[in-house]
């Protein structure tokens, strides 16, 4: 059919057609609907509400705490802000990892079982942006929502509890190794959404990754110098100071990073591979 | 015109097969510019996976195709530039206005201006008589609405093949036909490949068809042809009268192959088929009308329905098996 040359054809880069609309469409399915209010609240209620009972009220843990634990930390006050970030990044981490799972679980599977999915790889869309899509448009949202908004907060609080600045640099740095705790799950869990035709096997890997990695990392401790399964302690260890032993801050995020782009690569083999 | 000016869509021995069965065996099929063409067979014939092979969904495991000279595994994105498909269940992204949705759709081939899409956009809902219901989400949509915005988003690129999986299957009779209007004005702009179960559907609008079955394609070409493809020609004779003997005395004749007779309100019901048509049409009526015991009520050459032909062909084609 001969097209109106009043429409302008889209000139886009050949490896990366459709990205540019795909990204578009993802990105309103954030910030077009309510979404990202309700995540917004929801996460920074959960986490900064624990944080605030840990830091402003006075609680069990705090009162039933022994001398030795008070004074290693540096004293009551020190101890107080030791357990509100612990809440936040020890038991903040692997929460917000089970959200970012249950909140992309469905991005590709669910695409693909509607047949969304084949419809949209039907238009002149490459099969790498539409994986990358997917990846680039939801990874600013969860970490902006997810992890960005509930740590300005906390750090507003923390600051508040001890009438001054707390120190910026270790707490943005916990706040980066939690963001790229993050990333891992998100690109695992849309990795496993091309690889997997239904939601089982995606979530049950996914969350035992999370609930189970520990355990296992106790087995054989080098398994957390190769995987982010310490990140969240290593985030509240860098927040407060502490010393983080051997080498496992750096050696586990390296080893997420490479996870992450391990994650991205398969999914973008196994998608060109996918039929519909 | 060489081949591919020729034939929007050549294949050639392309093959299909999943693990526990052969979804399609050395298909060749050839689809003229211009054509309305009806895919045929009956459900799991393989019709859709030929489809999605064509559009980049799928691959074949053997053979090769071409759509507008594009080889279909390796030049896809560029043939889905000037293709639109509608699937056979289509899906649109649910929190989106059909509106919103056939936009979408159209920023994968333009970039604008944004007025010109969305006056492109509206063109197409008004073609569908969708523009009522443009800014409602799709949630809210009945299987026969999706179907509309589906014929809508498949054409908003001003495709130069439109690839229909069952385009009237949800639809009612009224939107059948509407459909049906828009296919055959389209023909002049674009070439329309579709499947569907409704032959009538398909006798109407197409000017060739393919019949698909189990994987296999059992027959393709222009409809007439196919319809007249059948040996010989059969004639239809309404007799008054007395009829007795005249069975032995047509089967005398050389072109004559066979007869059968069934009465019917006094008058016998003789169908005759010949080998030589063109000897029936000189001499069969002359031959009836010179026996003066009967009389001539009807004479009529049979026409063949393409539901006959395409039950013949499919059910002959399992005989075989």
């Amino acid at each position: 059919m001969s097209a109106n040359l009043e429409l302008q054809r889209l000139n886009e880069r050949k490896g990366l057609r459709g990205f540019a609309n795909l990204y578009q469409k993802e990105s309103q399915a954030w910030w077009g609907t309510r979404r990202w209010w309700i995540n917004a609240l929801l996460w920074t209620g959960l986490l900064c509400g624990l944080a605030a009972i840990m830091l402003f009220a006075p609680n069990d843990e705090v009162n039933n705490a022994d001398e030795a634990e008070i004074m290693q930390a540096g004293g009551l006050a020190a101890y107080v802000l030791s357990l509100g970030l612990s809440v936040f990044f020890e038991f903040g981490g692997p929460m917000l990892a089970i959200g970012t799972i249950v909140l992309t679980q469905d991005l590709i599977i669910g695409e693909k079982q509607s047949g969304l999915a084949e419809w949209l790889l039907s238009k002149p869309v490459t099969r790498r942006a539409y994986v990358l899509s997917k990846v680039v448009a939801n990874a600013p949202p969860l970490l902006l929502l997810l992890v960005g908004l509930p740590s300005a907060l906390v750090y507003g609080m923390l600051s508040l509890r001890i009438h001054a600045l707390y120190p910026l640099a270790p707490f943005l740095t916990a706040v980066g190794i939690i963001a790229m705790h993050t990333l891992f799950y998100l690109t695992m869990t849309l990795m496993l959404g091309i690889i997997f035709s239904n939601r089982g096997p995606i979530l049950g890997i996914a969350l035992g990754s999370i609930l189970g990695g520990g355990i296992l990392g106790g087995f054989i401790k080098p398994l957390f110098y190769v995987t982010p399964w310490m990140l969240p302690k290593v985030a509240w260890l860098t927040a407060t100071g502490q010393a983080i032993s051997n080498g496992l801050g750096p050696a586990s995020l390296v080893a997420t990073t490479l996870w992450i782009a391990a994650f991205v690569f398969v999914a973008l083999i196994k998608f060109e591979k996918t039929e519909f | 015109m060489n081949q591919s000016e020729k034939f929007v869509i050549e294949t050639n021995g392309l093959g299909k097969s999943f693990a526990d069965a052969q979804a399609l065996q050395n298909v060749n099929l050839q689809v003229p510019r211009h054509s309305i063409f009806g895919f045929l067979g009956p459900n799991g014939a393989g019709k859709t996976t030929l489809m999605k092979i064509l559009l980049g969904l799928a691959r074949p495991t053997v053979g090769t195709g071409s759509i507008f000279g594009y080889d279909i595994v390796t030049e896809s994105v560029a043939i889905r530039e000037r293709v639109g498909y509608l699937p056979q269940q289509p899906h649109f992204i649910d929190h989106m206005t059909a509106r919103e949705n056939l936009f979408f759709t159209a920023r994968f081939f333009f970039s604008g201006p944004q007025s010109k899409i969305r006056a492109r956009c509206d063109e197409m809902l008004e073609l569908v008589g969708l523009t009522e219901k443009a800014d409602r989400p799709i949630k809210g949509f009945s299987g026969g609405e999706k179907q509309r915005l589906g014929i809508a988003q498949a054409q908003v690129n001003y495709p130069d093949l439109l690839i229909l999986d069952e385009p009237a299957s949800a639809l009612d009779p009224l939107g059948r036909q509407a459909v049906l209007d828009v296919m055959a004005r389209l023909r002049k702009h674009t070439t329309i490949f579709f499947s569907t179960h409704i032959l009538d559907d398909v006798q109407r609008v197409s000017d060739s068809v393919a019949i698909l079955n189990r994987g296999k394609l059992v027959t393709s070409g222009p409809i007439e042809q196919i319809l007249n493809s059948k040996e010989g020609a059969v004639y239809n004779v309404a007799l008054k009268g007395n009829s007795r003997g005249l069975g032995e005395r047509l089967a005398e004749l050389p072109w004559v192959v066979r007869t059968t007779m069934a009465p019917h309100n006094g008058t016998s019901i003789w169908q005759v088929s010949v080998s030589d048509e063109a000897a029936a049409e000189k001499d069969l009526l002359r031959y009836l009308l010179a026996d003066p015991a009967v009389t001539v009520a009807e004479f009529n050459r049979k026409k063949y329905e393409l539901e006959e032909v395409f039950m013949e062909i499919v059910k002959g084609d399992e005989n075989v098996r």
